[in-house]
């Protein structure tokens, strides 16, 4: 139970990355899967495998929610509660309604049947197993978003004690309904599956088989997931919600969705347990459950699919084989040395305490877990980083066009903010503010700190409502748009104190800049039929070209995550970011704070390149060189109130502006020069 | 259970004591055959559960001594269906622990459960594995009943034995003590929310209205509560003659100790055998306990003189007086492994289906009488004996044979 | 007893439970408003301290059955348990946070909360492995005294969590309100990074809340104990999910609204037994708990969270 080996974790990962070897490996699992049940004759550890395989089918649902899209569930159990009993009371001899013509269909397609316990003739219900799989799936991705709806928006502790209340709520509801489920005793005589005739019974080996062929399906199904846009989009809520949405991405949708797949999953893992073990108890599914389940996904990775395999099948195997069998050993080494104790232990009973101890060893000294999940390249060496000269990588010509692929910029107004008043309690944040940018142009807002800059930014991106007034893009009103509509509708934004993804790559960061434009949805991320390939070998092409603009300053940090970049190369990202949204205007919060001279002077000329091919610019700027050298023209906010407005060279002679934004000392400065 | 996977494990770096395993002692060549023991040794009945195994460990102890079936040495495969979590049985952990069983081939035969709930979820799967069962206490009739053999026996035969009588009996009886003895007027009516609580209290509830004792009202009590004075109050306001409590004890040793606080003294209180365990002694104390009366659904032998040898036995070897379930336990391995002796000297090969065959047909000599079996598995003989708790100084705290006074035999309807 | 004698004798027990939870939603509010974090390990704190009274008690000689003792031995004995039992628990916090929770304290996300579900698991499975899951008898030194009010009865277990939790209370408020270290903490909990310009040492402070907290729940675990006359590895989930409930229902962060948030779960608890059923009660305060979150996260008496992104 190591748990920190980074170094031979590294080497495993080099060889782990050919792909060669990663077939290798995975057909010889499968091969070792499908053959196990032939080379083990004791069915009671072809058992204890149908058993791992439950939980590591529910550790990689619960990683959708905690891994994925980072919200702390910790009732998971619920969801597998309720697919169990949804099966256990559609196949038991719980609910007995008497017999009437009206089953007759039913019994036809063997969904019920007649039967008598003396008394009249009642209806008992065989729901065939393999129905009740996507039907218990889709029932508690139902209850995944009937309770995620009001909650998912908590912030992430509430979430994870709001969640922790449902999970007490089900099994104590369950315990309460005794007739749909018999209380606390459970349910009894639950089916068990049959196929082709043959019925499973209690035999080890065929649901061994269905429990791996099922974690084969969700494994598959998480990859297929993770890559995709909707994987992109959980990654992006889970780094930074408000960051996410404003590049575009509907986080309630986000949530709900990866909560609806999380309870999916659990769901038809529930039937499937209940199943083979006939019997639904409301204690089957508590607190401990949750707990469980959590331990073996942050002990594998979270995030991490084949870490959470792993770490799932490590501690349900460690509970039913290695320490019975260590236990085992123990007693027969007692008997040996006459020990008593040594003969009267049972490791398996301190399960839950190891469980206590991974969690917090695992916290402490390697939360990344087992196989973590984010596997980027390493930063560049000295040697990569001055193999060339810089390369600022260029503007014009067909990359930047077929990078960009601009909508047409229209005419007249593209942005008009009309009083806008923005109150923070006491405070007037903003004070009838107006605004115009008109399509093409480059406006450039300044002000001291404080004076309601970013709060406009904040407004116009819809991260900040406003008490009263108007925004108008393209003609049409945006103020009270949710932020991932207002991108939608072409406009995007930098932040200025940079919100990347910073676990995330530079290339995953550009790609989720993209998600708006693209359309995949959770049943195309998994089938992948050719229209998403093909939308995401466009998606990847476009971001590789966004990446390009920038010259070798980003194109060979593509792999790595950006908390590896330097301030600069962050700034960089953020606009490659926003660019990826193709956006009509772009909205940009002090884009070369942090840089040298030579650095802004680059980026001031990219970003004069990209209007030049069209794009519309709205930018919060201290340098006033900087402003000069790019805006058309300057608006002046101080206390919240539009002080002055005009060209560079008519604001910078403005009395009150000097007085407000450089004091009296820089008015002197200036005369002096 | 030292299997393929072992050279799994000692490959990973435990074959230090791979190796301490292979030096132990050799096995014979004897045939082992393995009795299941089921019990609920976690939890609120942990005492009671360990009264009830090592009744059964006792007799294979005694069967392997004697060598009683030439050329088999017996084997338990002990099993706990508490869970930390339930607090006491926990159905899905017996479901889980008959699986284990029916997975060993070497199991022929098992003693248990404790406790119906957990009956209830093993039978099913017991009946598909075809493994017969003989339990020491669980009483609920549904188990038996022929009319939920589809249910509780899928496979066809009965496999579930049981060397007590049914809660058909204990509760009933029980009604008519209240009745006739005991003349009540009222009662209230109170369960665990458990598969043997509930039925026990129904049992006991549809007699006592038949015997016009007047039911006040009927509760469910969740067992993992800590509070029961809500309830308590509202029985001491409607203020019945008495009270009678269908359950285990993890709520049976908070509702005896709260109903002290709250309800009359004199109030006659009673309990079926969920009850009749050293925990109402250790766990509730005296005098909180003092009068309350349980039931066994079995007759009372630990005081009978033909007994004491075995007692003495018991008590020498487990350091503990048994209580009268340990002797259904002990009664209960015995009929197996006289079903077991049957079927080797035959000649033929001792599987599960041929000891189900034996132990059906079987007509025992044990403790409590001569056992045997009616076509669904239950006892022929049917007795309920009633006790009292009443605290005799003489005697240590937890001594389950002088602390609960026996009364006798309660009155069959 | 007449109806109303009975919704009089719930509200005792409501009183008294909701005393009990009081006491324990002063530690989640405690570490709450300074920390923000979610102390589950606070649950099995409650736990381990009525398994300290149990020793303590037993150690004193007062054993289960024993008879009830009266005058000075009574105080004394109640007093010395009572101190011993708040000392020992606010040590295990002491360390807790020492030991697990300070090398995460300024990492983002639920590492720490996690790490608090470990540590929870931890306390109550060496408790249960080395213990035993049955539930243990707890020894009652209190004379069975017993008044009279209307029809409904009080006894002097409930007279004495009530002074209990009353002068516990009490001496917290006027320690936060009016000691230097109480005014720090307060400082810290309304913004930490300008406390510690101001040179409060963030350290102590937060050494400083789990130590009361825990001491707290501690004195709540022996109550429990003296109440219910028995304690049990199992106790602490429940009743600390009871009394998170509470905290968050009096404002999570907010002394008097943890307070009050005890008492009205305290009283639901009691009387939605007597009027549902108590077997629906942690329905009931579950869906409290889920509704306050969802529309009210403030609580009755927190001021709203400021934003924290």
């Amino acid at each position: 139970m190591s748990a920190t080996i980074p170094a031979p974790v590294g080497r495993l990962r080099a060889v782990w990355d050919r792909p060669a070897v990663r077939h290798g490996l995975l057909a010889l699992l499968t091969a070792a899967v499908l053959l196990f049940p032939f080379v083990e004759g004791d069915d009671a550890d072809i058992d204890s495998l149908a058993n791992a395989a439950a939980y590591v089918a529910l550790a990689l649902g619960l990683n959708i929610v905690v891994g994925f899209a980072g919200l702390l569930d910790l009732g998971y159990a619920a969801f597998f509660a309720i697919g169990a009993y949804v099966y256990g009371v559609l196949s038991s001899f719980q609910v007995l309604p008497a017999w009437s013509p009206f089953w007759q269909p039913f019994a036809a397609l063997h969904l019920v049947e007649k039967i008598n316990q003396g008394g009249g003739d009642l209806v008992h219900f065989t729901l065939s197993f393999w129905l009740a799989l996507p039907l218990a799936a889709v029932v508690t991705a139902g209850c995944g978003v009937l309770f995620g709806a009001p909650t998912l928006r908590l912030r992430g502790d509430y979430l994870a004690i709001v969640t922790l209340g449902f999970g007490e709520i089900v099994p104590i509801v369950a315990r309460n309904t005794p007739y749909l489920t018999n209380g606390a005793a459970g349910l009894n005589g639950v089916q068990a599956p049959h196929l082709f005739g043959y019925n499973f019974t209690v035999q080890a080996t065929p649901y061994y088989y269905v429990g791996m062929a099922l974690v084969a399906l969700l494994i598959f199904t998480s990859i297929r997931l993770r890559d995709s846009r909707i994987g992109r989009a959980w990654m992006a809520v889970r780094e930074d919600e408000t960051a996410a949405s404003a590049m575009g991405i509907d986080r309630t949708r986000a949530k709900l969705l990866a909560f609806a797949i999380g309870a999916a999953f659990a769901g038809a893992v529930g039937v499937f347990y209940v199943a083979k073990l006939q019997t639904a108890t409301p204690d089957m599914f508590g607190f401990p459950v949750s707990v469980m389940i959590l331990v073996m996904v942050v002990l594998g990775g979270m995030g991490s699919v084949w870490g959470v395999v792993l770490g799932a099948a490590l501690l349900s195997l460690l509970q039913s084989w290695f320490l019975p069998d260590l236990s085992e050993w123990l007693h027969t080494l007692g008997a040996a040395i006459g020990n008593d104790w040594l003969q009267q232990i049972d490791l398996a009973r301190s399960i839950e305490l190891i469980f206590g101890i991974l969690l917090v060893l695992m916290m402490l000294f390697r939360r990344e877990g087992l196989i973590p999940a984010a596997r980027h390249a390493p930063s560049l060496d000295f040697a990569a980083q001055h193999v060339q000269g810089v390369q600022r990588g260029g503007f014009d010509g067909e990359l930047a066009a077929t990078a960009l692929a601009l909508p047409e910029p229209g005419r007249g107004n593209l942005l008009e903010v009309r009083g806008i008043t923005v109150r923070f309690g006491g405070l007037t944040a903003l004070n009838g503010v107006d605004l115009v940018v008109p399509a093409g142009g480059v406006v450039a807002v300044i002000g001291p700190n404080g004076s309601g800059k970013s709060t406009l930014f904040n407004v116009i991106t819809g991260l900040v409502p406003a008490d009263s007034g108007s925004i108008r893009f393209a003609g049409a009103e945006i103020l009270g748009l949710p932020p991932h509509r207002i991108l939608a509708k072409g406009l995007a934004r930098t932040f200025q104190n940079i919100r990347l993804f910073a676990n995330l790559t530079v290339l995953d960061n550009v790609l989720i800049g993209q998600h708006a434009r693209l359309s995949t949805g959770a049943f195309g991320a998994v089938l992948r039929p050719p229209r998403t390939r093909a939308e995401e070998a466009r998606a990847l092409a476009r971001a590789r070209s966004i990446i390009a603009l920038f010259g070798n300053r980003l194109a060979p940090r593509a792999a790595q995550a950006v908390s590896y970049l330097s301030y600069a190369n962050r700034r960089r990202v953020e606009i490659a970011r926003a660019l990826a949204s193709q956006p009509k205007l772009l909205l940009l919060d002090e884009p070369t704070a942090g840089m040298n001279p030579a650095e802004t002077l680059e980026l001031a000329e990219q970003i004069r390149s990209l209007h030049a091919l069209g794009l519309t610019i709205l930018l919060i700027e201290h340098k006033l060189d900087v402003v000069t050298q790019l805006a058309d023209t300057v608006i002046v906010l101080d206390h919240g109130e539009k002080l002055a407005e005009g060209r560079p060279d008519q604001v910078r002679r403005n009395e009150e502006v000097l007085r407000a934004y450089l004091g009296r000392a820089a008015r002197e400065a200036l005369d002096a020069a | 259970m030292i299997t393929r996977r072992s050279a799994l494990l000692a490959a990973s770096g435990l074959a230090l004591l791979a190796a301490a395993g292979a030096a132990g002692p050799a096995r014979a060549a004897e045939q082992v055959v393995k009795i299941g023991i089921d019990a609920s040794l976690t939890g609120g009945d942990a005492q009671s559960a360990l009264l009830v195994k090592d009744g059964a460990l006792l007799a294979i102890d005694e069967a392997n001594a004697g060598h009683v079936v030439p050329g088999v040495k017996f084997e338990a495969m002990v099993l706990d269906d508490g869970t930390a979590t339930a607090g006491q049985y926990d159905p899905a952990q017996g479901a889980t622990n008959a699986r284990k069983m029916v997975a060993d081939h070497n199991v022929v035969a098992a003693v248990g459960p404790q406790m119906s709930g957990v009956g209830k979820a093993m039978a099913p799967i017991l009946s598909w594995g075809d493994l017969a069962t003989i339990t020491p206490s669980s009483t609920n009739p549904d188990l038996t009943d022929p009319k939920f053999a589809q249910q509780y026996r899928p496979a066809g035969k009965p496999i579930y034995f049981r060397t007590v009588a049914t809660d058909a009996f204990q509760g009933p009886n029980m009604a008519n003590y209240f009745a006739d003895t005991l003349k009540v007027k009222s009662v209230y009516i109170l369960d665990d929310t458990g598969a043997y609580g509930e039925g026990l209290a129904n049992a006991f509830q549809a007699q006592a209205e038949k015997k016009g004792i007047k039911v006040l009202g009927h509760d469910k009590l969740d067992p993992k509560a800590a509070d029961y004075s809500a309830v308590l109050t509202k029985i001491k306001q409607l203020n019945p003659d008495s009270l009678y409590y269908g359950g285990v004890l993890q709520a049976g040793v908070k509702l005896a100790k709260q109903a002290y606080d709250i309800l009359p003294h004199e109030m006659p209180k009673a309990g079926g055998d969920g009850l009749s365990g050293p925990e109402m002694l250790t766990a509730v104390g005296y005098p909180a306990n003092e009068g309350w009366y349980s039931t066994n659904a079995s007759p009372h032998v630990t005081e009978d003189p033909a007994a004491q040898a075995w007692v003495n036995r018991y008590k020498a070897k487990f350091n503990v007086l048994p209580d009268d379930y340990a002797i259904t336990a002990y009664d209960a391995t015995e009929v197996i492994i006289d079903a077991v002796r049957r079927v080797a000297a035959t000649g033929k090969p001792v599987t599960r289906s041929a000891v189900r065959d034996a132990i059906q047909t079987g007509k025992v000599k044990t403790l409590q009488g001569v056992v045997s079996f009616d076509a669904n598995g239950d006892i022929e003989d049917r007795v309920i004996s009633i006790f009292q708790i009443h605290h005799d100084p003489a005697y240590p705290a937890d001594d389950m044979i002088h602390q609960f006074k026996y009364i006798g035999v309660a009155p069959q309807s | 007893m007449t109806v109303a004698d009975v919704y009089l004798q719930q509200i005792i027990n409501g009183l008294s439970l909701g005393a009990m939870y009081a006491l324990l939603a002063l530690g989640f509010t405690l570490v709450y408003g300074i920390l923000e974090l979610i102390n589950f390990a606070h649950f099995n704190v409650f736990m381990v301290g009525s398994f300290v009274g149990l020793g303590v008690l037993r150690l004193l000689g007062v054993m289960p059955g024993a008879p009830a003792l009266a005058g000075v031995a009574l105080v004394a004995v109640l007093l010395g348990t009572l101190i011993v039992t708040m000392l020992a628990a606010g040590l295990l916090g002491v360390a807790i946070e020492r030991l697990a929770l300070r090398p995460l304290r300024n990492l983002r996300g639920p590492a720490a909360m996690i790490t608090t579900i470990g540590i929870s698991y931890i306390l109550l499975n060496v408790v249960l492995l080395s213990l035993g899951a049955d539930s243990k008898n707890f020894p009652n030194p209190l004379p069975s005294w017993t008044m009279p009010v209307g029809g409904a009865v009080l006894r002097l277990r409930e007279v004495l969590i009530w002074l209990v939790s009353l002068a516990l209370m009490a001496i917290l408020t006027w320690f936060v309100q009016f000691t230097r270290l109480g005014k720090a903490m307060r400082a810290t909990a309304q913004d930490a990074e300008a406390a510690r310009m101001m040179g409060i040492e963030v350290d102590r402070i937060i050494i400083a809340a789990f130590f009361l907290g825990s001491a707290l729940a501690g004195a709540g675990g022996l109550m429990f104990g003296l109440y219910y006359n028995f304690t049990s590895y199992i106790i602490g989930f429940t009743a600390g999910l009871r009394a998170f409930t509470a905290a968050v229902l009096g404002g999570i962060g907010n002394v008097p609204g943890a307070m009050l948030g005890g008492l009205i779960i305290g009283l639901i608890e009691a009387l939605g037994g007597q009027l549902v059923s108590a077997s629906w009660a942690d329905v009931i305060i579950f869906s409290i708990l889920v509704l306050v979150l969802v529309f009210r996260p403030a609580g009755l008496l927190g001021r709203v969270a400021p934003n924290k992104s």
